[in-house]
Order: structure tokens, then C-alpha cells, then sequence
């Protein structure tokens, strides 16, 4: 059994059906992502899964335990950053931290926490003066502070600049490592690129895709090269290559949009040939690729 | 150390952080409560208070201050803006539930209450006002008095939307408490209409059961059953109504 499970998952707003029954897995020591465009329900879903919202249909586990059942188990094992939750305006960083610690049997050591997560040097202000990106900073420690077995991080690199995001992606694959398994909401190419284990495309209410980041941009088959060649190329004869599926000429240069054996055979057939070339770039699909082409596809 | 503690010992420290707070809810009692004492004319009996000097008349109504001022207005403001700024419902996403900071926000707005309840009855004793005897009794009173005000508290804070409404709505609510204390026109100079219906709202109910206490005079029925009433309906519909998030 997975360590989060959710079978045919629905819900409702009002008349609006958010939610059309999904299903979801994440495996003990994943981090797996959400991506979806605003408002498809991304919150919603890990908020059910987080006990915070009842859910109309379907089924939820996570560790065995069904939220809406029994929130008090849930809360020991389940650590959960929310979108928009401000703490009191007047209690520091290290407060806060401590504040939080003293829910839990066995908490991380707050100095280490403002450490990790970067704010070491802002332990002593107050959350009002801190900026979004510490304020951020300090809901994502307060969210793994208990030692979760599971995290729930909804947007958990919103606001913050290159630097703080690689360093928190940096802890998170450490706690990753060390056990710890997490479920992201984000709206972050790069970050679900370079953090997920796995990708859930959520769109029109249901995950259109899933798959790693690799599976999903791969999925998206061709890659575009082009250069510039150094004799005329007959497109025809580019055409017939095993793995090409188009060659057309930009001006001087030479486009082909083909798959990753594609490059090696034009490469090998125009060196035949005697062609040298020159500013040859080579475009990959990417997690961007496929997210666009899946949400275009049901919105 | 329990959530409800960890949370008790920060709303303290967040308190003590809210100058304006402590100001309005015990610096300002106190100092009007010590002008008072300081002055002779304020400590001698007067025919038209009832017998009472002003120093006396007055300890009931700076207690209803007090306590309205924490219960009704500050209070709900500050349960309004957890709720708001979605602080109660991030205590909901940790094993620590809501209800555990709304105990602790209940039991610190007690003890201020009856700190400077009791300061307000027992500082008189210094220049020779009041009668030491009857006082434990007017401590009990007290807490009577300040747990009918913390259920209205919760009251206003289930039904009002935010913390700015919460704000102006327990503020005017406390002054009407503060008319009924006799803050700006003695009790005792109510008119019979007045005064009946005085008895039958929580300020005037509880400083008409302050004043008896601390004279040692028959405490009567109706102001409890007055309090008890408003406690019952406050906490009914705060148990009812009250939003987490």
C-alpha cells in the first residue's frame, strides 16, 4: 500500500465541481508535485488529503489513516505549509519556531531549522518586519518542525529568490534521503524539474497527465535542431533519416524536428556527404512543453 | 509542556508587546483608580451616591471598564484577526487544535481581569477606604462578573466578520456597559425606568453586585440570575457559531 493513497477524490464548491474523482499515489521517501493552471484545484486536493477540507467522494489514506476519521492521528505524522496562513504579528522567527515545537514528542531542534531554511540572522524579528520570502522561509520550518512523515508544501518556494529556492530544494532532497515524503503544489517548472520524483497534471478537474518530469517532457517526442550547413542539403534526402519527422529551411539554415536518435543519423549522413555545419542548437521538449500541451489540451 | 501552556505563555509575551492594550486595559484603570484615592474629597461619603464616596462608587464601574474593554472589545479582535489572517487554521494543520489558543486567550484575559479587578477592590484598603471583611466576597463576585463578559466575548467573536468590525462593535457595546456602571452618570441618580433596566444588562448587573459585595450588602438574586442569563446565551451561540477559519 502506498503511503499516501486517494481513490475518486471529489469535490464541490457551490454548483462548480473542482474536483471529478482522482486518483493519487505517493510512495514512502517520494516527493511528488502538483502542477495545474490557478484555480484547477491543486490547494483543494492536498487540503483534502490534509484533513482541512471534507472531501464530497472517494477515498483518502495517508499512512493508513483516513483524515476525516481520525485528524488527531493525522496531525502526529503530517507536517503542512498552507498558502496565505500568517502567524501573529509580533512573535519572532525563533518563537514561532519554538511555539510550534512544542506540539510534537520529538522536534527539530529550532536552531537548526532557522539555519537550514536561512534564517539564522533574522531569529530575533519579529514576523511583521520579516520580509515574504523569510516569512515564507519560516512556514516551510514550521511545517517540517515536528519531523513529519509526511509534508504537504503548497507553494513552498513562492517569492523566494534563486539562491534561498536551491537551498531549500538542497534540505528537502536531505530529508527526502533521510525518510521524509513529500507532496508539493507548484507552479514551478524548474522546481517540480529538479525536486519531483513524480509529476500530477491537474486540469479541468481531473490529472490529465503523470509520470516523472522526465517521462512527461520526453512524452513530448520531438526535439528541433537546426544549423547552418555548409553546401546546399536536399530536405528531401534529410527527410528520409530514420527519426526524422520534418526538415525545412529557415533562410540559410536547416530546421529538423525529429527524435533523440534523429541527430546522430543527419549528422553521420551529412559528414558522408562531405557537408560540415556550423550553429547547430539543439532544442529539447521540457516539463514546460508537456504541462502547456496537457492544460491547453482541456482548457 | 501541553499546547494550551505554549500558547498561554505566548499570548502573554504578545500582550506585553501591545503597549496600547496594556495601557487602556490596566494603566489607565489604575491611574484613575490612585487620582482618585489621592484626592480626600474623593474618598468621603456623599448623600447623593447613595452614601458612598466617589472613590466607592467608582471601583465597580472601573472593574466593568476593565472588563468589558478586555472581554468585549480586545478579545474579539484578537480571535477575529487569528481567524482572518488564517492563523487559527494553520494551529488546525499541527496537533495543537484551535480551541487550544482560544483557552488560552480566554484564561489570560481572566487573570488581567482579575488582576486589576482586584487591584481596583483591594488599593482603597490603603488610604482607609473600603471594608477589608466583605472582600473575598467581591473577589467571587468578581470572576462571576468577568466569566459573563468572556462568553459575550466569544459572542461577538462568532458573529462579527473580522477584527476591525469586532473592534468598533465590542467598543460601543463596552461604553453602553460603562453608561449602565454609572461611568458617566452616577447610578444612583438613575431614574426608576433607568435603573430597571440597568439591573437586567451585564454592566449594570455586575457593578450593582461589586457595590453590594464590597459593602457587605444583601447580593439579591436578580443580578445572578441577569448574569447567568447573558453567560448562557453567550456561550450557547458561541458554541454554535463559532468559525475556526
Amino acid at each position: 500500500m502506498s503511503l499516501v493513497e486517494v481513490t475518486g477524490l471529489r469535490k464541490s464548491y457551490g454548483p462548480k465541481e473542482v474536483l471529478s474523482g482522482i486518483d493519487l499515489r505517493v510512495e514512502a521517501g517520494e516527493i511528488v508535485g502538483i502542477l495545474g493552471p490557478n484555480g484547477s484545484g491543486k490547494t483543494t486536493t492536498v487540503e483534502c488529503i490534509g484533513g482541512l477540507r471534507a472531501p464530497d467522494g472517494g477515498t483518502i489514506s495517508v499512512d493508513g489513516i483516513d483524515p476525516q476519521a481520525n485528524e488527531r492521528a493525522l496531525r502526529k505524522i503530517l507536517g503542512m505549509q498552507l498558502q496565505e496562513a500568517r502567524l501573529p504579528a509580533k512573535i519572532t522567527a525563533a518563537e514561532a519556531i519554538d511555539l510550534f515545537a512544542s506540539f510534537y514528542p520529538d522536534p527539530e531542534p529550532t536552531a537548526v531549522l532557522l539555519e537550514r531554511l536561512g534564517v539564522v540572522t533574522q531569529r530575533n524579528e519579529r514576523f511583521e518586519n520579516l520580509s515574504g520570502g523569510q516569512q515564507q522561509r519560516l512556514s516551510v520550518a514550521l511545517a517540517l518542525v515536528g519531523r513529519p512523515r509526511v509534508a504537504i508544501l503548497d507553494e513552498l518556494t513562492t517569492g523566494l529568490d534563486p539562491a534561498a529556492r536551491r537551498e531549500i530544494w538542497t534540505y528537502l532532497g536531505q530529508l527526502r534521503d533521510a525518510g521524509t515524503t513529500f507532496l508539493l503544489v507548484t507552479h514551478s517548472m524548474e522546481e517540480a524539474q529538479h525536486l519531483c520524483d513524480r509529476v500530477y497534471i491537474l486540469a479541468g478537474g481531473r490529472f490529465v497527465r503523470s509520470g516523472s518530469p522526465q517521462e512527461l517532457s520526453s512524452a513530448m517526442g520531438t526535439q528541433v535542431m537546426s544549423f547552418l550547413p555548409s553546401s546546399s542539403v536536399d530536405l528531401d534526402l534529410l527527410r528520409s533519416v530514420a527519426g526524422v519527422h520534418a526538415a525545412h529551411a529557415d533562410e540559410s539554415r536547416i530546421v529538423i524536428d525529429g527524435d533523440d536518435t534523429a541527430l546522430q543519423s543527419v549528422l553521420s549522413l551529412l559528414s558522408a556527404r562531405g557537408v560540415t555545419i556550423s550553429g547547430l542548437s539543439i532544442t529539447t521538449p521540457t516539463l514546460e512543453d508537456a504541462y502547456l500541451a496537457a492544460t491547453r489540451r482541456v482548457g | 509542556m501541553g499546547a494550551t501552556t505554549a500558547l498561554l505563555e505566548n499570548e502573554v509575551r504578545l500582550l506585553r508587546r501591545s503597549p496600547a492594550v496594556v495601557i487602556w486595559s490596566v494603566v489607565l484603570p489604575l491611574a484613575a483608580l490612585l487620582v482618585m484615592m489621592a484626592i480626600p474629597g474623593a474618598r468621603m461619603s456623599l448623600p447623593m451616591l447613595g452614601g458612598l464616596s466617589v472613590l466607592e462608587a467608582y471601583q465597580p464601574t472601573l472593574v466593568v471598564f476593565v472588563a468589558t474593554l478586555l472581554a468585549l472589545q480586545m478579545m474579539p479582535m484578537f480571535l477575529g484577526s487569528y481567524r482572518e489572517s488564517g492563523f487559527l487554521r494553520r494551529l488546525r494543520a499541527t496537533p495543537a487544535h484551535p480551541a487550544n489558543l482560544l483557552t488560552a486567550i480566554v484564561l489570560m484575559v481572566l487573570a488581567v481581569i482579575l488582576a486589576v479587578g482586584l487591584l481596583i477592590l483591594f488599593l482603597p484598603l490603603v488610604v482607609g477606604v473600603g471594608d477589608p471583611r466583605p472582600l473575598a466576597l467581591a473577589a467571587l463576585v468578581l470572576i462571576a462578573c468577568a466569566i459573563t463578559f468572556l462568553a459575550l466575548g466569544t459572542f461577538l467573536a462568532s458573529i462579527l466578520p473580522n477584527p476591525r468590525v469586532a473592534s468598533g462593535v465590542g467598543a460601543a457595546i463596552a461604553a453602553v456597559m460603562w453608561f449602565f456602571a454609572g461611568m458617566w452618570y452616577p447610578r444612583a441618580q438613575f431614574p426608576d425606568w433607568l435603573s430597571n433596566v440597568a439591573d437586567w444588562t451585564p454592566g449594570g448587573a455586575a457593578a450593582t453586585l461589586l457595590t453590594n459585595a464590597a459593602h457587605g450588602a444583601e447580593l439579591g438574586w436578580q443580578p445572578f440570575v441577569c448574569l447567568t442569563a447573558w453567560t448562557v446565551v453567550g456561550l450557547l451561540v458561541s458554541v454554535r457559531t463559532f468559525r475556526w477559519e
